[in-house]
């Protein structure tokens, strides 16, 4: 038996599995997590779900552990993208010497990218150990400090150990999106330029930045909003301590649900960070055009 | 370029590179030492009496089943985390890019309605942190009675591989020419082989560069295994790992040993796929 579908039965039957994916796997646990923002729920009593209206917002809002956590998350942020921003830019330039061998330099520069965070943590806490670690040793026969540093156990330097943590994992996504895009800039640019004089520093002022203007902006918004989000780099390095000063919001969502066994009040938090996510994409979808006619078609 | 100029950028890059790979060199060199020199002051930079201990016990450290309940060391698991790592990751891989390739095809080659609010999804997916999809999905697989099992563990990843593998496919498949396929089907070709022997072979780089991304993101969660599952016997190996430090004692070079044996088939994908790897970055579709 031979049948032959048509163009539209085709079209529509390859979109079947996303339709059906999208709403499963997204519409699905986002409303589900809504829901649970109005409710009081223990996951120990699954059968008894009071509806407590904004109980669990107005108790978020009145936590001052969920103030600090904001508050330490926008250090964690801000730090770790500024830096990202920096040392990639400043590696993708680099990286775009033409020089032999460079692939290899490449690759092992993206490399921490794929490396899993677990890892990362795990080799962070074993080189940051404040008894044998090696960074101790380092720094005290290069005379830099005197006595072992409490690296985990210092509240400003576990906040320290994690953003250098975040920045040694995420830097190779700014170098890679960066270097795709210098090698998009047309040589001309800088061959007319030389002709005029232009020194590296002017060209690299007059050309280059201005180039790449466009896709460092939104590289920054995905960082800032993937960053402001992480969960396991603190989580795994330092649990969010010591005590609770390197907590973040996505920390206290987890912490609230899981510890606490509130999850109605975790999920009031997750759908905070979810509002406060959506304000970034905005931001995103104004500085790249995206979704502008001559960008989406 | 003048050659002292290279010779001070070789200089610069090695130095960087050293840099950004001492922390695994020194994960290396710390799971090669035997136990008294992993405490030894000051650490040796390099292992004085290279052994295999540590790779010998998480690899050969005696098997569950022979040995199963309480008393049974973290270690003895190690080889099961890995079976059940490589079965989630490429289940949700298979998943996720069997979805978003069929999706991302028809998309760009059919018109609908609602076509255009696609993207936007999937942007907006793939920026939702994971801690929010996490237990929803939680709840979702404790009623399903699913909790505690791989098959839920595969289905909590596809939340977190089907949006940018969507955005990877529909990105490449802007940009497969669409004029053989015209061709083949003005000869009389059905859409359906058409899909199969022309758009397929074509979609296959974007197919690797999307299914490495999803394989990565998969293998390197933490979040869903910590959430979905209990039994010593189904963690994934990110999960387990992390009961190393159960015990008073930790064992570096056991950790250091499992953070090496961990990245190695990432390290793999990486070094084979780089050229696909940079293509899909270029395209725009990255987690992290």
């Amino acid at each position: 038996m031979k049948f032959r579908l048509s163009d539209r039965q085709v079209g529509v039957l390859f979109m079947l599995p996303l339709i059906i994916a999208v709403g499963v796997f997204l519409v699905w646990p986002i409303a589900e997590a809504v829901r649970l923002s109005f409710v009081r729920y223990n996951p120990l009593r699954p059968d008894d779900q009071p509806f407590v209206g904004l109980d669990n917002y107005l108790f978020v809002l009145d936590d001052p552990l969920f103030w600090e956590s904001f508050y330490q998350a926008l250090v964690w942020t801000g730090w770790s993208t500024v830096l990202q921003a920096l040392i990639g830019v400043g590696l993708a330039l680099l990286l775009h010497q033409p020089l032999k061998g460079m692939n290899a330099f490449r690759g092992l520069l993206l490399f921490p990218y794929i490396v899993p965070t677990v890892v990362i943590a795990l080799n962070w806490r074993w080189l940051f150990n404040s008894e044998i670690g090696i960074v101790n040793h380092l720094l005290m026969s290069a005379g830099v400090i005197d006595e072992r540093i409490a690296w985990l156990s210092t509240p400003s330097m576990a906040m320290a150990s994690a953003i250098l943590l975040n920045v040694w994992k995420y830097t190779p996504f700014v170098v890679i999106v960066v270097l795709a895009r210098l090698q998009t800039i047309p040589t001309e640019l800088y061959d007319a330029a030389k002709v005029d004089g232009a020194g590296a520093l002017r060209r690299f002022r007059d050309i280059t930045l201005p180039q790449l203007a466009e896709v460092l902006a939104v590289v920054i918004v995905f960082r800032t909003i993937w960053t402001f989000n992480k969960f396991e780099e603190i989580y795994l390095l330092t649990r969010g301590g010591p005590g609770t000063s390197t907590y973040n919001l996505a920390l206290y969502a987890f912490d609230q649900s899981i510890a606490n066994l509130r999850m109605g009040v975790g999920a009031a938090a997750g759908v905070i960070m979810l509002l406060l996510l959506l304000a970034g994409s905005m931001l995103y979808i104004r500085v790249s055009g995206f979704g502008r006619e001559d960008k989406a078609a | 370029m003048r050659p002292w100029v290279a010779a001070i950028l070789y200089a610069v890059l090695g130095a960087i590179t050293f840099v950004v790979c001492f922390p695994l060199l020194w994960a290396i060199s710390t799971s090669l030492k035997p136990k008294d020199e992993i405490f030894r002051w000051p650490p040796t930079l390099w292992p004085e009496n290279i052994t295999f201990e540590s790779y010998h016990e998480l690899l050969f450290g005696g098997s569950v089943a022979s040995a199963p309940g309480a008393g049974v060391p973290p270690s003895a698991y190690f080889l099961t985390w890995f079976a059940n790592s490589i079965i989630v990751s490429v289940g949700s891989t298979i998943i996720s890019i069997t979805v978003a390739t069929l999706a991302a095809y028809s998309l760009t080659r059919f018109r609908f309605w609602g076509q255009r609010s696609v993207p936007y999804i999937a942007i907006l997916g793939y920026m939702v942190p994971s801690v929010i999809f996490v237990f929803p999905m939680f709840l979702t697989m404790v009623s399903l009675e699913l909790t505690d099992t791989l098959f839920s563990l595969i289905l909590g990843y596809v939340c977190i591989t089907l949006p940018f593998c969507l955005w990877l496919m529909w990105a490449f498949f802007r940009g497969v020419p669409i004029e053989i396929e015209e061709a083949a089907l003005v000869d009389g070709a059905s859409r359906l082989q058409v899909f199969r022997q022309i758009v397929l072979p074509v979609a296959l780089p974007g197919i690797i560069a999307a299914s490495i991304f999803s394989l990565i993101v998969s293998w390197n969660d933490y979040l869903f295994g910590r959430v979905f599952m209990n039994s010593m016997e189904n963690l994934p190996l990110t999960v387990g790992v992390m009961h190393f430090f159960d015990g008073t004692h930790v064992d570096w070079g056991l950790m250091m040993a499992s953070s090496v044996l961990m990245t190695l088939p990432m390290a793999i994908l990486f070094g084979f796929m780089q050229r696909h790897l940079v293509a899909g970055f270029g395209a725009g579709a990255v987690k992290g």
